[in-house]
């Protein structure tokens, strides 16, 4: 276990239907894992109707109580779709790191340009911007991309890679081994992306 | 029983599932409601394949759950029922009297506020409730806490013969976080029917009703005996004193975390209701400042800011915190004068909302869809609908516009009916078949004798699709009952909600709205969500 002065803020944002909360459940076990107290916190109900989704985290070495982050100060922001991204930057602290995917759900008639909230996304400090669209094609699994940015949110994570392998193994274990070598794959190709 | 894998992480409200079947359990019932659906669904998922006669069971309403665990509670039995905090409204009225009759296995009713209403329509606070019917109730703080109150729930309702209250929140009942369950499993057992001297305690006529509620009354020492032991009182000498509850708690004692000065504040953890006054008095008398970090309501608040004339009280009344929604470590931090990090450089961009909407291919669609045209070819431009709750209720959405009132469950039946009553034609009311099962019902009886330009459309989509697709109790009968109840055939429709069928179904919409009669038409067809997991199968099967 790393030792950190105060805890340890995630926070997964996305579009219902997307997996937002399955991104959000291999953190949590990762966390569980490798020994830290950890509180998540979940939209369910309506909104899961193609509205918008986000899952929080909290993980430190000490027992956690709150399972919300304080406005401003989360650490982390695994964006799985762009505008989603673009909403949730008021949570994050000033030297927060986001991970974001480049390619869009459009279910909304007053979508924004997807250029204009690229360019945004990149003008952010410390956002790193993939193309999942890209990454799905190159591995070959059109689901790829959640894991990826995954893979690439672990550099900001003080979880080691067996425990990450392990927790997406017990994820996809139901659907076959084939499955789950994908999906570690698409996380140690995410990897890269934030290797420096 | 051992209890073998103890150490679980799970949702706040699978705590209770786990809590109320390590606590011997025999019977759950609920109708669906977020955020307290997870608690029975939990419990089935647990049970499944090795129920051993233990029921977790979807029933009518509310109001029936709550009579079917009282029933169960009668015969000797432990029972939970679990609702929303606008469910309690539809069971009040068995809630409040079984204050009265007292129980006779523990009865454990999990209330869910909606702080924010992030799925409902109000944010009604429980505990006014709880306190309406001079019940106990215990608030937990985190998914622990939710799995030992439930355990003690259990215990104390037998312990003070009353059903006993935990009340939840949406924050808790939906955040993941570790318990540690119980070495052993409570067994199952009955304590058997009331006794005879006592089996009359349960007949509220009104000379048992006047000593049964004494009765209940001279049982408040007892609860604050037991309440007493939960809401632990620290006293530093600080001029500063912090009374916390449920999340106000949680986030509170978070914050201690980075704030290590936090602790040395006067403190009054509140776990447990009814509140003792004496105790109350005393930390009040001990801090100049007082700050009160509950959700949602200011229920402490106000017991504080009536005791404190002449102390500084920080909280929802005086706009610390905003009198509604849901209470936010932020919320706590600016109200304790604590500076919060410094935020990211975001770029200036308006982000649209992303609302939710109907699912492509939903049924519900193709209903609004040629109602609309139906009433637009009537030469009603700008039709109102009067609206239910259910996935359909998104219909108020464009390019619908076809929900003009959404109140409480059932709710568009009876006003329809008022509506066309008041010379509103053709008026038009529109219902889940869930929904229409849990409180649509009664005011159909009245509906089907009436003789005016009333409409109801039952979209109809055989199952409870919004909290996740769990089983309507019945399925395909909505047209023989509205028969039985003296609506003539002629004026029982059944459609499909197909894009293939719009044009035959907007016709015959046309004709049917321009009678001056009450009809019932039934738009039937599968939830595509529930469709696609396969959930028909079940509901289809031949039945014995």
């Amino acid at each position: 276990m790393v030792d950190f002065n105060k805890p340890k803020s995630v926070i997964i944002a996305g579009v219902g239907g997307q997996g937002a909360i399955t991104v959000a459940q291999l953190v949590l076990g990762a966390a569980w894992k490798s020994g830290y107290y950890v509180l998540q916190s979940e939209v369910h109900g309506m909104s899961q109707r193609g509205g918008e989704v986000n899952a929080q985290i909290i993980f430190d070495k000490v027992p956690v109580t709150s399972p919300v982050v304080t406005q401003g100060e989360a650490d982390l922001l695994i964006g799985i779709e762009p505008l989603e991204t673009l909403r949730y930057l008021s949570q994050m602290s000033k030297d927060a790191n986001i991970i974001a995917s480049s390619e869009p759900v459009i279910n909304m008639e007053n979508y924004p340009k997807i250029e204009t909230i690229l360019e945004k996304i990149k003008s952010v400090e410390g956002a790193v911007l993939i193309d999942t669209l890209k990454a799905a094609k190159e591995l070959n699994n059109k689901h790829a991309g959640n894991i990826c940015i995954l893979g690439a949110a672990s550099k900001y994570l003080p979880i080691a890679n067996e425990v990450w392998e392990a927790v997406i193994r017990e994820r996809f274990e139901s659907k076959g081994e084939e499955v789950v070598m994908s999906n570690i794959k698409a996380f140690q190709y995410g990897k890269k992306f934030t290797e420096a | 029983m051992k209890i073998d894998h103890r150490d679980m992480m799970v949702l706040g409200d699978e705590a209770i599932s786990y809590g109320a079947i390590d606590s011997g359990l025999k019977a759950a019932y609920a109708y669906p409601g977020t955020p307290s659906t997870e608690i029975v669904e939990g419990i089935q998922a647990i049970l499944k394949g090795n129920e051993q006669g233990r029921i977790a069971s979807w029933v009518a309403n509310e109001k029936v759950s709550y009579e079917m665990a009282l029933g169960n509670s009668y015969v000797g039995f432990r029972s939970l029922v679990t609702m929303k905090h606008v469910g309690l409204n539809v069971a009040m009225d068995p809630f409040m009297n079984s204050a009265l009759t007292g129980i006779q296995g523990g009865l454990v009713l999990v209330v869910a506020d909606d702080p924010g209403m992030h799925s409902s329509q109000n944010e009604q606070d429980s505990r006014y409730l709880v306190d309406f019917a001079h019940l106990p109730c215990l608030e937990p703080s985190t998914t622990q806490e939710a799995y030992d109150y439930t355990c003690h729930a259990f215990e104390l309702s037998e312990a003070l013969g009353v059903p006993v209250v935990v009340r939840l929140v949406t924050r808790l009942a939906h955040s993941r976080g570790m318990i540690k369950r119980k070495e052993e499993m409570t067994a199952v057992e009955s304590l058997g029917v009331p006794k005879a001297e006592s089996k009359n305690d349960w007949v509220l006529v009104p000379a048992i009703a006047r000593k049964r509620y004494r009765k209940l009354r001279e049982k408040l020492k007892k609860m604050l005996t037991v309440s007493n032991a939960y809401n632990k009182t620290s006293l530093s000498g600080h001029k500063r004193g912090v009374v916390l509850s449920g999340m106000g708690r949680a986030y509170f004692n978070q914050l201690c975390r980075e704030n290590p000065n936090l602790k040395e504040y006067n403190m009054l953890n509140v776990c447990a209701y009814p509140l003792s006054l004496t105790n109350l008095r005393k930390f009040i008398q001990s801090s100049e400042e007082i700050f009160v970090f509950e959700e949602n309501y200011p229920y402490l608040e106000d017991k504080v800011r009536d005791m404190g004339q002449g102390k500084i009280v920080y909280g929802r009344r005086d706009n610390s915190i905003p009198m509604d929604g849901e209470l936010t470590p932020l919320l706590i931090k600016n109200c304790l004068g604590i500076e919060v990090g410094e935020s990211k450089k975001i770029p200036e961009f308006e982000i649209p909302s992303r609302p939710p909407k109907l699912c492509s291919g939903c049924g519900h669609v193709d209903t609004f869809k040629a109602l609309k045209e139906a009433l637009a070819n009537l030469g009603i431009k700008d039709p109102r609908i009067f609206g239910d709750i259910g996935c359909y209720t998104l219909g108020v959405m464009p390019p619908f516009d076809m929900i003009s009132t959404c109140v409480e469950m059932g709710a568009s039946v009876g006003m329809a009916l008022g509506a066309a009553q008041a010379g509103y034609e053709p008026a038009v009311g529109v219902i889940g078949d869930s929904t229409f099962v849990h409180s649509g019902l009664p005011t159909f009886v009245s509906f089907a004798k009436s003789k005016v330009n009333v409409n109801l459309v039952i979209m109809d989509n055989r199952i409870t699709g919004m909290t996740g697709q769990q089983p309507t109790i019945v399925t395909d009968v909505f047209e023989k009952m509205a028969e039985s109840f003296g609506l003539p055939p002629e004026q029982i429709h059944i459609l499909t909600p197909l894009p293939k069928h719009h044009e035959e179904n907007v016709k015959y919409l046309e004709k049917v709205l321009s009678q001056k009669r009450p009809d019932l038409i039934i738009f039937r067809r599968e939830c595509i969500q529930a469709l696609r997991k396969g959930l028909y199968k079940e509901i289809d099967k031949p039945k014995e």
